[in-house]
């Protein structure tokens, strides 16, 4: 071992802790602690306190008569919707059944015609 | 009113306050050597050892606890370190000394101390693990995770500066 080495370890050898260290380090453990326990017992007094537990109730109770007619509304209005397209589909066959009678009457028609025309050019 | 804080003491508090009083000095005076600031070196080891007290559940043993606390004291070190953004020096820029007439072992062992303190981060924290722990290299380097070869490569060359630094102001003295 050399020198330097020896004299390394003497520069660098162990320093004692201020003064009052270990009680600076407990009082921040017991400051930390309570102020985690605070927070906690916050949230615990909220709902503990009978006007904040009767207001939660009745906000709860709001949203859920909000939400349930909501859902209802929106069940009303897909029902609805379902109904209508189901009409257009209907009105869409009709109108497409109609317009092949009327193609078919109309050849028809021109059938007829053609004949006459040409019993008459006979004659 | 606030309750004198020895009332709340339990059991488990005691424990925790004779670790505290028995590794004090190690946790302080690794961040004192490293940070050579006694206000920032004792709120530092105030914080190490608040992180110990949230874990302490899980260390199995006095030889796990202190490895736990040099490990976490040196990483604690270097991230102030860096969050200072201190500018960073090469071993080749660590400072001149200026050259007492005659070097009393005092003025050697603050000379030292000066010099280390401005090594580079993880080389000053490897010479403080070496000689204030007398950590081997295998466990110097299990601390700070780094591969056992740049241990050796930093303490070979961190002792390379810090001789011809100091034997250069010592003139005549070997070291």
């Amino acid at each position: 071992m050399s020198r330097l080495d020896d004299e390394l370890k003497r520069a660098l050898r162990r320093a004692e802790a201020p003064p009052g260290f270990a009680d600076h380090v407990l009082a921040r453990v017991v400051r930390e602690n309570r102020t985690r326990q605070a927070a906690i017992s916050g949230w615990r007094q909220f709902f503990t306190r009978p006007i904040l537990r009767l207001a939660t109730a009745a906000a709860l109770s709001t949203a859920l008569v909000a939400g349930g007619a909501y859902y209802r509304h929106a069940q009303m209005e897909k029902a609805q919707r379902a109904e209508g397209e189901a009409a257009k589909q209907q009105l869409m066959l009709a109108l497409r059944i109609a317009s092949t009678k009327l193609h078919l009457a109309r050849s028809k028609v021109n059938d007829v015609s053609d004949g006459n025309q040409n019993r008459h050019e006979k004659e | 009113m606030a309750e004198p804080i020895r009332a709340e003491h339990s059991a488990a508090d005691n424990d925790f306050e004779a670790i505290v009083r028995r590794h004090q000095a190690m946790v302080y005076s690794i961040a004192l050597r490293f940070l050579a600031e006694p206000a920032a070196a004792e709120e530092l080891a105030q914080d190490v050892f608040l992180q110990l007290h949230a874990n302490l559940k899980q260390l199995q043993s006095d030889e796990h606890l202190k490895f736990w606390l040099r490990k976490v004291t040196a990483h604690r070190c270097i991230d102030f370190q860096r969050r200072r953004r201190l500018p960073l020096l090469s071993l080749d820029d660590a400072p001149e000394l200026a050259a007492p007439g005659q070097m009393e072992d005092v003025l050697l062992s603050d000379r030292l101390r000066e010099l280390v303190a401005s090594l580079p981060e993880k080389a000053r924290m490897v010479v403080i693990l070496r000689y204030q722990e007398e950590m081997g290299p295998e466990e110097i380097a299990r601390a700070l995770a780094m591969p056992v070869a740049t241990v050796k490569s930093h303490l070979q060359r961190s002792l390379a500066v810090l001789r011809e630094k100091i034997t250069r102001v010592l003139g005549e003295v070997s070291l």
